[in-house]
């Protein structure tokens, strides 16, 4: 599903965020990419989605080069993907309903479709009957889920996560990470960036583990050491 | 589809609302620039029913009388094209009783006193005349010798009637042209900049709306509707303007007595109605270009 050829990646002229990383994410996997803060964690999900070319190498999605592709084809490609942050990314003018709505809104989709989908993953991850509030009358634990309904309500084949339970306490992260077990369960390919080593160590899923940008480690069934 | 339209359309007035100080900045100065643009088309437009009869180079007339026959007119006309070293005898042209008449409606256009006293009967036919020589003295010769000419009603020197008017409008039309092209990159900078503004707004909106697979023109689209939207709306104002402008003028003009040239200078309603569908499109057009440019430029937020 997802495949790295020796990818290194320069921000400006020196910092060296990614050298040389090579890996394979088969369909329908769950894998956690951890290390400390500035390990390249991040640079490697936003490799994956287009938002970042690397300087060598190539990445594969779903059979294509996306390095090599146009511009104007990355919008699709981000159509067959969800994006889960750290900070929720929320708009807050827009409700519950209205911000899992909007992704659907935005790749035009047709009113009735919106209407039949967005309760039915607002159902998913545990939201029913909060359609109408607004993200600050929710806990950080329920904006996360909207972000995750937000990211999965297109179905889409992979779903990236960057340090999802960063801002939750570890109740609420257990409830997060049950969620993106479930949505794997069901064929999402799942890469989350962690350094939540508790979360790591409670799913047992294959981890890569990057130190300063190059991976040191790649284990089936691994725990965050 | 609906969808996709009324989303944008949704996008496009609730930005316009938030914006709304920044809006009416972008619409007033396109307003200002386009109403000077249209001033100079009505300017360039007033003075040309002054220098209709002298178009093409046209230095001297020789009106004939309307009541002289066939014989005369052709002996004049020989004896014009009988001076080939000093007449461009390849442009000399005669406007008979009928061709000068549609001619004098338009330079007597808001003078029906002096027009009313015309008729394709009355009216002289003319001989416009390119001379060869830039010496003014010749050419002024030329002219009494012509004089002279059995049939001849008068001859007419384009220096002595329109040199004046001729270095105004050349004036006016510089500086007002110029005016208006600066105003109008103002217009479109201010434009530029309040829909730099509005997606600084939305950055976020736009970030997320990236990331969920949304095409640069899904999410363009509401922001160039938005500067087009404020371009016509300036336009429409400039319109409003240039229509009380002219109403203004027209009257004041109808104040001066007939004769006097002063009254020639006014424009038809037909030909401001041209003007102001001009303005609107100039304006749409720079709204819609500006913002699109705008919204390229900063859709990497």
């Amino acid at each position: 599903m997802i495949r790295l050829e020796n990818v290194s990646k320069v921000y400006g002229n020196e910092t060296l965020a990614l050298k040389d990383v090579s890996f394979d994410i088969p369909k329908g996997e769950f894998v956690f990419l951890v290390g400390p803060s500035g390990s390249g964690k991040s640079t490697l999900l936003r490799l994956m989605n287009r938002q970042e070319r690397p300087e060598r190498g190539s990445v594969w999605v779903a059979g294509a080069n996306i390095n090599e592709l146009a511009e104007s084809r990355i919008p699709y490609l981000r159509r067959t993907m969800g994006n889960v942050f750290q900070d929720y990314k929320l708009l807050s003018n827009k409700t519950v309903f209205e911000n899992v709505a909007f992704a659907l809104e935005v790749i035009g989709k047709p009113r009735h479709l919106i209407n039949q989908q967005v309760p039915q993953v607002l159902e998913l991850v545990g939201l029913a009957g909060k359609e109408d509030r607004f993200p600050n009358q929710l806990s950080g634990g329920e904006q996360q889920r909207v972000s995750v309904a937000r990211a999965f309500v297109n179905r889409p084949v992979i779903l990236l996560a960057d340090e999802p339970t960063g801002n939750l306490d570890p109740a609420t992260g257990e409830g997060i990470m049950s969620l993106l077990d479930a949505i794997n369960r069901m064929g999402t390919t799942v890469v989350m960036a962690t350094h939540d080593h508790r979360v790591v160590n409670a799913m047992r899923r294959r981890v890569i583990q990057l130190d300063r940008g190059v991976v040191v480690r790649d284990q089936e069934r691994g725990v965050y050491e | 589809m609906f969808q996709r339209v009324s989303y944008a359309l949704r996008e496009t007035f609730a930005s316009f609302k938030r914006n709304m100080t920044l809006s009416l900045a972008a619409i007033l100065t396109s307003a200002v620039s386009l109403l000077l643009v249209g001033t100079t088309f009505l300017i360039q437009r007033a003075f040309d029913n002054l220098l209709v009869q002298w178009r093409g180079d046209v230095g001297m007339i020789v009106f004939v009388r309307p009541d002289v026959e066939d014989d005369k007119i052709k002996f004049i006309e020989e004896s014009l094209r009988a001076q080939p070293n000093v007449i461009n005898v390849e442009k000399l042209l005669y406007l008979d009783k009928a061709a000068s008449y549609e001619e004098a409606k338009r330079v007597f256009s808001n003078d029906p006193t002096t027009l009313s006293l015309l008729s394709i009967e009355t009216v002289p036919s003319q001989f416009k005349v390119v001379p060869l020589t830039t010496d003014a003295l010749l050419v002024r010769n030329l002219a009494d010798q012509y004089r002279q000419l059995p049939g001849v009603q008068t001859v007419s020197l384009a220096e002595d009637e329109f040199e004046v008017i001729s270095t105004l409008s050349q004036f006016v039309r510089v500086v007002t042209i110029g005016m208006s092209l600066v105003l109008l990159a103002v217009a479109v900078v201010l434009i530029w900049n309040t829909i730099r503004t509005a997606m600084f707004a939305r950055r976020r909106e736009i970030e997320v709306m990236k990331l969920v697979g949304a095409t640069n023109w899904f999410i363009r689209v509401p922001f160039m509707l938005e500067g087009l939207v404020q371009g016509l709306f300036g336009a429409l104002v400039s319109c409003v303007g240039l229509w009380g402008l002219n109403q203004a003028w027209t009257s004041g003009v109808a104040g001066f007595k007939p004769g006097t040239g002063v009254s020639s200078l006014v424009v038809p309603d037909g030909y401001v109605n041209g003007v102001m569908i001009t303005l609107v499109i100039i304006g749409a057009l720079a709204g819609a270009i500006g913002s699109g440019f705008a919204a390229s430029k900063f859709l990497d937020v």
